[in-house]
């Protein structure tokens, strides 16, 4: 009874203390990490802008350092110069492309590098926009591909082209000009053009009436924008010049000069248009749109 | 005994299917709650009033819990003392690390304007989640107004902080890939223009404290210029605003302290000696009348610009500290009046200012004009842009004709004409110039620019919030 007693004692001394050896185990959650053991989660990673410096100073460069994760920078640049600091400005000593180069690293040692090329030109001011007029003397075949009737490229949905007039001294240059006949014909002209915001530029067109009746009036115009609705282009009108002169001119085959300077303002594309009051019967040809300077 | 069994239970199936849902949960009528509140169409006009009180901010001298919003109300700090305009007095808190470019991510204040920003971003889009209970023509009207200041909020974070997350409806707590993920700043641009276009067909000009469609297209344009992509439409947005009844005003005094001038195209309202719309900013620029000692006092490199090139506007713009003459004050939001400039005081306690924030003039239109049509160049002398120019100009008593103006030249008018009214680091930044002239401001007065500070850090508290989804800007 007693050595029964006894040796369930043991038996549950031995339990207990096996139980608790059991659950203290994993003593090495508590022990301290050695130096080194666990990663840099955040190791060093090199990266840069730049800018390039304005008018006389393009061959300056000002960097501007983006990385992160790092205190010291070494800054590599291919045609032989180097910096340390944070964010230089190098001088390149002509154009041409160069490889520029950081390398940053961490008090812990690690590196981490990022090159990029960089192509140093000197900045030009842009040209102005020389605008190309197609069939701007109304003669066959001129348009790029060879073909059209000298008035294909001057058509809008919705009003009717005008004509065309040749032989004899009908047309300013070549062998044809448009033709805007009396009422009831109502024929327009109108094309759309690239241009330069902001810009001067002039006009040029000329204009020879028939000689009677009177009161015969051709309007040219610049048309803000680009409008598919011939209405809304001549709404769109900011600047236009009329000619009325019925008598002979000046210019080859009795022909008159019309001139209109205007600024392109805030406009990519404006639209020419040519049109004529209907009351006499009036020639146009050589429409060009030339800078001034 | 059976009977009583089924009587029982024919009583209790009876129970059972007799209790609807809402019985056990009816809705308070007694208590607002927020899913059932937008209901009428004067209930969504509140939610949009809203929107203009998150702008506004809270006055910190009036509810001082320092875990408000203060919105509109700190973003001095930010912007003029980040520049070469201003600084703190005595180089005093947090504030002094704006000036000396030592901005930490734990910074308070850069925390308050975050999350102050982001709360309008989701008071403008709850009323676009509730546009249904209004009319056709009011719910286009309040989506304009409410995309207005989406964009007007996106538009501010983006340029401060970089890429920043991009919230276009109400989030929920568990949408964290909404909440903590930096969208790039080209995407948050293109829903800039997005809603901003959809704000310029909304509205009308009838308002100068809440959206107009003069506001919008200023925006716009503004957004256009920086991101140096699209000039020309700049040029036009600019040009229909001059078309329409905007005006300088004679004096230069009379934008700042006459309420109605033509001039103010969009202003942040606040109400004089009130406890829920005043504002502290205007104690604060002066000498320890609100909790500081003194900030966004005057540089002298500032004071240099202004005295050279200010024409009528140098004394209107900055004047001596009466209590400490070596140090310089802002004139423009002035609570308390000037004698000897003939300003009366705005409000009977300076703490509690009724000086709206002046956020759009025509001025800056104006000057925003030129600046489209030198469309990144060096120099322009269409008439237009002289034009424009010169009416600011003329203004400022600088009546001598300009024949061309060049970058540096609207840099320098852009200074003296809007100082100290939140534009000068976004002038550098677009301008190209910010990291030369700062790291030599920088020098000069021994603060230590580098630059990674052209963008603020995000606040650490989103970064803890975010559990590793959001990352920081370089060099915080």
């Amino acid at each position: 009874m007693k050595n029964s007693i006894y040796n369930i004692k043991v038996l549950a001394c031995l339990f207990v203390f096996g139980l608790l050896t059991y659950s203290c185990s994993d003593f090495e959650k508590f022990e301290l990490p050695e130096s080194g053991s666990i990663e840099d989660a955040t190791p060093p990673s090199a990266n840069f802008s730049f800018t390039q410096g304005e008018l006389d100073a393009f061959l300056t460069y000002s960097f501007s350092n983006e990385s992160a994760s790092a205190t010291m920078f070494a800054w590599t640049f291919s045609d032989g110069g180097s910096s340390t600091e944070t964010d230089p400005k190098y001088t390149f000593p002509s154009v041409g492309t160069y490889t520029v180069s950081l390398t940053a690293t961490d008090a812990l040692g690690a590196e981490s590098t990022y090159s990029e090329d960089i192509d140093v030109v000197e900045p030009e001011e842009p040209e102005a926009i020389v605008p190309v007029i197609l069939e701007s003397s109304f003669e066959d075949n001129a348009l790029p591909d060879g073909t059209g009737d000298g008035r294909d490229s001057w058509r809008i949905s919705g009003r009717t082209i005008f004509g065309i007039t040749s032989g004899g001294s009908n047309f300013h240059t070549g062998n044809q000009g448009a033709k805007f006949e009396v009422a009831p014909e109502d024929r327009l002209g109108y094309q759309e053009v690239a241009i330069t915001p902001n810009t001067d530029y002039k006009l040029i067109g000329y204009y020879k009436f028939k000689s009677s009746p009177d009161g015969g009036m051709i309007t040219l115009g610049i048309v803000g924008g680009s409008h598919s609705d011939p209405d809304d282009a001549e709404a769109a009108i900011f600047a236009s010049v009329q000619g009325g002169d019925l008598s002979s001119g000046d210019e080859t085959n009795g022909y008159h000069k019309l001139e209109l300077a205007f600024n392109s303002g805030a406009n990519d594309i404006v639209g020419i248009w040519i049109d004529s009051n209907d009351m006499t019967e009036v020639r146009v040809d050589d429409i060009s749109i030339e800078l001034v300077e | 005994m059976k009977k009583i069994n089924y009587i029982a239970s024919f009583c209790l199936l009876f129970l059972l299917v007799s209790c609807s849902d809402d019985f056990l949960e009816p809705v308070p009528t007694s208590a607002i709650s927020g899913a059932s509140f937008f209901s009428t169409e004067a209930q969504l006009e509140t939610a949009v009033v809203n929107m203009y009180d998150g702008i506004q901010g809270v006055n910190a001298l009036e509810l001082t819990s320092s875990n408000l919003n203060h919105a509109v109300q700190v973003e001095f700090y930010l912007t003029e003392m980040r520049s070469d305009n201003t600084r703190t007095k005595s180089s005093e808190g947090e504030a002094a690390q704006f000036e000396s470019y030592t901005i930490e991510s734990t910074n308070g204040i850069v925390d308050d304007y975050y999350r102050s920003f982001y709360n309008v971003i989701f008071r403008a889009n709850t009323v676009l989640e509730n546009l249904g209970v209004a009319s056709e023509e009011t719910a286009m009207a309040f989506e304009a107004e409410a995309k207005f200041v989406r964009a007007y909020a996106h538009f501010n974070l983006v340029r401060l902080f970089g890429d920043i997350p991009m919230v276009d409806k109400i989030v929920r707590v568990s949408e964290s890939d909404v909440q903590y993920v930096r969208v790039a700043k080209e995407t948050i641009y293109d829903f800039i223009i997005s809603d901003l276009q959809t704000a310029i067909d909304g509205l009308d000009n009838s308002s100068v404290n809440r959206a107009s469609k003069a506001a919008a297209q200023a925006l716009l344009a503004k957004v256009y210029l920086t991101t140096g992509d699209n000039y020309t439409e700049a040029q036009v947005l600019c040009e229909s605003i001059m078309g329409g009844s905007y005006a300088l005003e004679t004096d230069f005094k009379d934008v700042f302290y006459n309420e109605s001038n033509s001039e103010v195209i969009f202003s942040v309202g606040y109400a004089p000696d009130n406890v829920n719309d005043s504002q502290n900013f205007s104690a604060e620029w002066l000498n320890a009348v609100g909790r500081t000692a003194g900030v966004n006092y005057v540089t002298t490199e500032a004071r240099m610009a202004l005295d050279e090139m200010g024409g009528n506007r140098t004394p209107l713009s900055y004047r001596q500290d009466a209590l400490q003459p070596t140090q310089y004050q802002v004139v423009k939001y002035l609570p308390n009046g000037d004698e000897s400039l003939d300003i009366d005081a705005t409000s009977n306690d300076p703490t509690s200012a009724g000086n709206d924030w002046i956020v759009i003039r025509y001025a800056d239109v104006l000057l925003m004009h030129v600046e489209a049509i030198l469309a990144g160049g060096q120099t322009t002398s269409v008439s237009a842009a002289l034009n424009s120019f010169q009416q600011v100009r003329n203004r400022a008593g600088l009546t001598d004709a300009v024949s061309s103006i060049t970058k540096q030249m609207l840099l320098d008018e852009r200074r003296v004409e809007l100082a100290f009214e939140n534009h000068r680091f976004y002038d550098l930044v677009r301008f190209g110039v910010a990291q030369d002239v700062l790291s030599e401001f920088s020098s000069a007065n021994g603060y230590s620019f580098s630059g990674t500070d052209l963008l603020l850090p995000i606040p650490q508290r989103e970064i803890n919030l975010s559990n590793g989804l959001l990352n920081q800007n370089p060099g915080y």
